[in-house]
């Protein structure tokens, strides 16, 4: 019985812990599950800074465009600018003596470009456009922006730095042009994405 | 097993790998990959740009004299391409091929990325340190050179480098700026003087109906190709107007006519004075010219005229009848008709047809005066080059700086030019790569390319008022050890007149300062801050001058018959026309992928020199396409490829120009062959120009030939079979055509 209790405890500790504490910070080997049910395709890829996406955009609930501002207007979504950071951890002291911060305002001080590792990279021959994408589903279809993203990001907001989770291939973006989509959230009207090879080989 | 020692079994091994090593190496990104690649954001980056968005930057493209307004996509603080800026009234918008081509000078793999010296026979690399330690010795306050010691010798040259320039040689003392260009406008600029009182009137094709051109290439290497072009447009639109072109070998606006005639090189004006006797037959044209004139012209009869032309005489009477009846026309004279002994003479027969026909004030008037002639433009001569080569022979230089110009290897070899500029003790040369005059000089500079410097451009043909274009770097430098050209001038002038300077620490600040004061001109009103921004961002600074006042007065005294010397040399038979590429120019962009790949207009050759012969010249003389003929000049021989071309006269050869280099660039060395070198000592005889098209040749057949390699295969085969069909135009019945 007591073992039964303990085991129940266990559980229900655990799950609370899980749910408040940093998610693994590297995750396991390529096809291991995340957090979202997805398997890990892209290997870890070590950054200069364990940027912590999950406190970002889970905790403090900010939105994937303020930092990557670029995804509603531009090709590339954009990994933000060091001005950007330091805007608001300047103001934060509570977390000023982290290590992560710590290098953060280095990299700020030597006003030198942080080296980020590119996750989710394409063939050059490949042009993805965010700002179709984001326009469509976030703008127009009313979504919520985490969802927008993950189709392509998967959870971002569940783990530190973030790891490819689909596969990006060809086959994999074809599959989701050729579903009907609807064209805005007030519309019933619908289409699909387009099939052009130009498209995305220019 | 085979003798070889290898079996198909270990051949196909070994193919197996090598395929599958290709596959591994392969190019660029081809797979989904995760951290092999890096971002690098910016750190604190100017709020309008956006990664992955261009951002449009308004200058100035330096590739030739024209100073058409450009813009230069840039994105991630890289130029990409240039497009034209709408906001110039030069380029109107528009850019031509070797404006786009800017981006390869940019990139180009042979920059020369730091600076260099002479030790021993090589250029070994020095820090910049060294290198302005060493001006400072040899040209420096204590190093005793000073006036007719020293010379100066740039390209064609405006704006506030000028200024610098000047103020270089001021504080030297010494009067040595030789503005050298090898295809200068300066024969048809001294014509322009005796006819209109200006160096070169504004012509408006626009209004023109009919266009009389006599060699000149308006629309591929003029004075301003781009606006001539969109002029040219207008032209054509309904009523369309009418192209005659009279030329030796067809260039690109030849190609463009409606009647092209093939007349022998330097007889041009002797053409124009037929016409201009058949003209002067029509009562409403015969007191338009002194009696004088009219007698002097009279003799002109178009019997005579075709014995000296080689041109049917009923084209004469013909070219007449187009210009009494399409009025208003304009003639304009070209480099065909100009580079002759007899070259301003030839132009002033032409232009003389302008005053019987009454255009001038309709087709032709004045450019707008600039109110700064401090940087007006310097459009530099031939004879600069010869001023400076006989200081250099008579031992008066002892130091020499070069920037701008590649006179080793434009100067011809009976100038000795590599030999006298041996002769100076200290050559310093300003470049962007190590060409043939670099590699003779003792000290040789890297300078930014024109779009990573700031700068300030007059074209010499203003269409429109009087436009500063203005150049601003499109993106940082992309070597460290490169520096502005005005940054090297100010702390040169520094030396000596440090005081007069002292405010001004870098060019940037001199050129702001500089375009502040032209502010009153310009009738601005907001702040001198904002004048300077709005300035580089529109790219243009545009001055509603008043226009230059032409004279029309055609005096008798200014038309000297032309002494055309018509003589058959049977050494020497053909006359050879160095015809000048429009991508290549005097040979300075040869050194460019992109316009060594692009098919030269007529002959879509590409990678090569050639020479141009008349198909039944080389009938005559059992020339095929491919055979290696030798040129041979007094002054040298060069062998070539011959290419059969019918848009040449059939007693010319033509080699185009710009090829032959020795030392430019891995694009540019050992391709084609140089025709500056062949050229013979023959002089305009007003201006002491190098007479362009006065070298008479022989042309012998050599046992060795090789492919053409050209684009326009199914072109002349028509695959075969008669998709266009033609007739040759000496065939054809043309009377009814124009």
């Amino acid at each position: 019985m007591i073992h039964r209790l303990l085991a129940v405890l266990s559980f229900v500790f655990l799950c609370v812990g899980t749910a408040s504490a940093e998610p693994l910070k590297w995750g396991g080997p390529i096809g291991s599950q995340t957090s979202d049910g997805y398997n890990a395709l892209g290997p870890v890829v070590k950054q200069p800074i364990e940027f912590p996406h999950y406190r970002h955009a889970r905790d403090m609930g900010i939105s994937c465009l303020y930092c990557h501002t670029g995804a509603r207007r531009g090709y590339v979504s954009v990994i933000p600018r060091i001005d950007k950071c330091i805007g608001c951890h300047q103001n934060i002291e509570s977390v000023r003596n982290k290590p992560r911060i710590k290098k953060l305002f280095e990299y700020w001080e030597k006003k030198e470009p942080i080296p980020w590792k590119k996750v989710n990279d394409l063939p050059d021959y490949v042009r993805f456009n965010h700002e179709r994408h984001v326009q469509r589903f976030y703008f127009r279809q009313n979504r919520p922006i985490r969802e927008v993203c993950g189709y392509c990001h998967g959870d971002v907001a569940n783990m530190t730095v973030d790891r490819r989770v689909k596969s990006l291939s060809m086959g994999w973006c074809i599959s989701c042009h050729q579903k009907d989509h609807r064209e805005n959230d007030v519309s019933m009207k619908t289409s699909h994405g387009p099939y052009e090879c130009w498209q995305c080989h220019k | 097993m085979s003798e070889s020692g290898i079996n198909r079994r270990d051949f196909l091994k070994v193919l197996g790998l090598g395929g599958s090593s290709l596959a591994l190496t392969g190019c660029g990104n081809t797979d989904i990959r995760s951290g092999d690649e890096l971002i690098m954001p910016n750190v604190s980056p100017e709020d309008f740009v956006v990664p992955g968005l261009s951002v449009f930057y308004a200058s100035t493209c330096t590739q030739c004299g024209s100073a058409c307004g450009v813009m230069g996509r840039v994105r991630e603080g890289r130029v990409l391409k240039m497009e034209g800026n709408p906001q110039s009234k030069i380029s109107g918008g528009k850019i031509c091929g070797l404006g786009q081509a800017a981006v390869q000078v940019q990139y180009n793999p042979d920059r020369l990325t730091q600076p260099m010296m002479k030790v021993g026979n090589g250029l070994q690399p020095v820090s910049w340190d060294k290198a302005m330690a060493t001006l400072n010795e040899k040209v420096g306050p204590k190093s005793g050179i000073k006036g007719e010691n020293f010379a100066f010798m740039t390209g064609a040259m405006s704006g506030h480098l000028k200024v610098l320039v000047q103020n270089y040689l001021d504080s030297l003392d010494s009067k040595n700026h030789f503005a050298y260009e090898a295809l200068s406008p300066s024969i048809g600029f001294a014509a322009n003087k005796q006819v209109y009182g200006v160096d070169m009137p504004r012509l408006h094709f626009d209004k023109a109906k009919l266009i009389v051109s006599f060699g000149s290439d308006f629309l591929g290497t003029g004075a301003s190709p781009v606006h001539f072009a969109a002029e040219y447009a207008k032209f054509r639109k309904a009523p369309r107007g009418t192209l005659v072109q009279i030329e030796p070998k067809m260039t690109m606006t030849g190609a463009n006519a409606d009647r092209w005639i093939a007349i022998i090189p330097g007889t041009e004006g002797i053409f124009a004075l037929g016409v201009a006797n058949q003209l002067l037959k029509h009562s409403e044209f015969t007191n338009t010219v002194p009696a004088g004139i009219a007698s002097l012209v009279s003799k002109y009869d178009p019997e005579t005229v075709s014995q000296i032309t080689g041109v049917r005489p009923e084209l004469v009477g013909h070219v007449a009848s187009l210009l009494w009846e399409k009025t208003p026309s304009i003639v304009i004279s070209g480099a065909s008709a100009e580079g002759h002994a007899h070259g301003v003479q030839n132009a002033v027969a032409i232009q003389l047809l302008n005053k019987i026909l009454g255009n001038v004030g309709k087709t032709i008037d004045g450019q707008a005066k600039s109110p700064f002639p401090q940087i007006a433009p310097e459009a530099g001569s031939f004879s600069s080059l010869k001023a400076m080569n006989d200081a250099m022979g008579g031992g008066k230089l002892q130091a020499v700086f070069i920037h701008g110009a590649n006179p080793v290897f434009t100067a011809p070899s009976f100038m000795g030019f590599r030999d006298n500029l041996r002769k100076v003790p200290f050559k310093v040369a300003f470049v962007n790569a190590a060409d043939e005059t670099a590699q003779e000089c003792d000290l040789v500079l890297p300078i930014l390319t024109a779009v990573e410097e700031f700068g300030s451009n007059i074209a010499w043909y203003q269409p429109e008022g009087v436009e500063i274009t203005m150049q601003q770097p499109l993106m940082n430098k992309l070597y460290p050890d490169t520096r502005s050209m005005g940054d090297i001038m100010l702390d040169l002038v520094k030396q000596r007149r440090a005081d007069e300077y002292k405010n001004w620490p870098d060019f940037f600040s001199y050129l702001k300062a500089a375009v502040i004061n032209m502010k009153p001109a310009v009738k601005y009103t907001d702040t001198d801050e904002h004048f300077w921004y709005d300035t580089l961002s529109s790219g243009v600074i545009h001055i509603d001058a008043p226009q230059e006042q032409i004279g029309d007065s055609f005096a008798e005294a200014a038309l000297s018959l032309p002494e055309v010397q018509n003589v058959q040399d049977p050494k020497f038979p053909f006359y050879l026309v160095p015809s000048e590429r429009h991508y290549f120019r005097d040979g300075r962009h040869a050194n460019c992928g992109w316009l060594q790949e692009s098919p030269d207009p007529l002959t879509t050759i590409v990678w090569d020199s050639w020479v141009e012969i008349h198909p039944k010249t080389a009938a005559s003389m059992g020339i095929k396409e491919g055979d290696y003929l030798e040129i041979a000049s007094q002054n040298g021989t060069l062998k070539v490829k011959a290419y059969l071309f019918p848009g040449i006269h059939p007693d010319a050869v033509s080699i185009p120009l710009g090829q032959g280099h020795e030392s430019l660039g891995r694009f540019a060395n050992g391709v084609g062959v140089n025709p500056f070198t062949i050229l013979n000592p023959v002089f305009e005889k007003d201006t002491g120009e190098l007479a362009m098209f006065g070298t008479r040749v022989s042309v012998k057949k050599t046992s060795d030939s090789e492919i053409v390699v050209k684009d326009e295969g199914p072109v002349s085969t028509q695959m075969g079979r008669k998709l266009v069909v033609t007739l040759p135009a000496d065939v054809a019945q043309l009377s009814k055509e124009i």
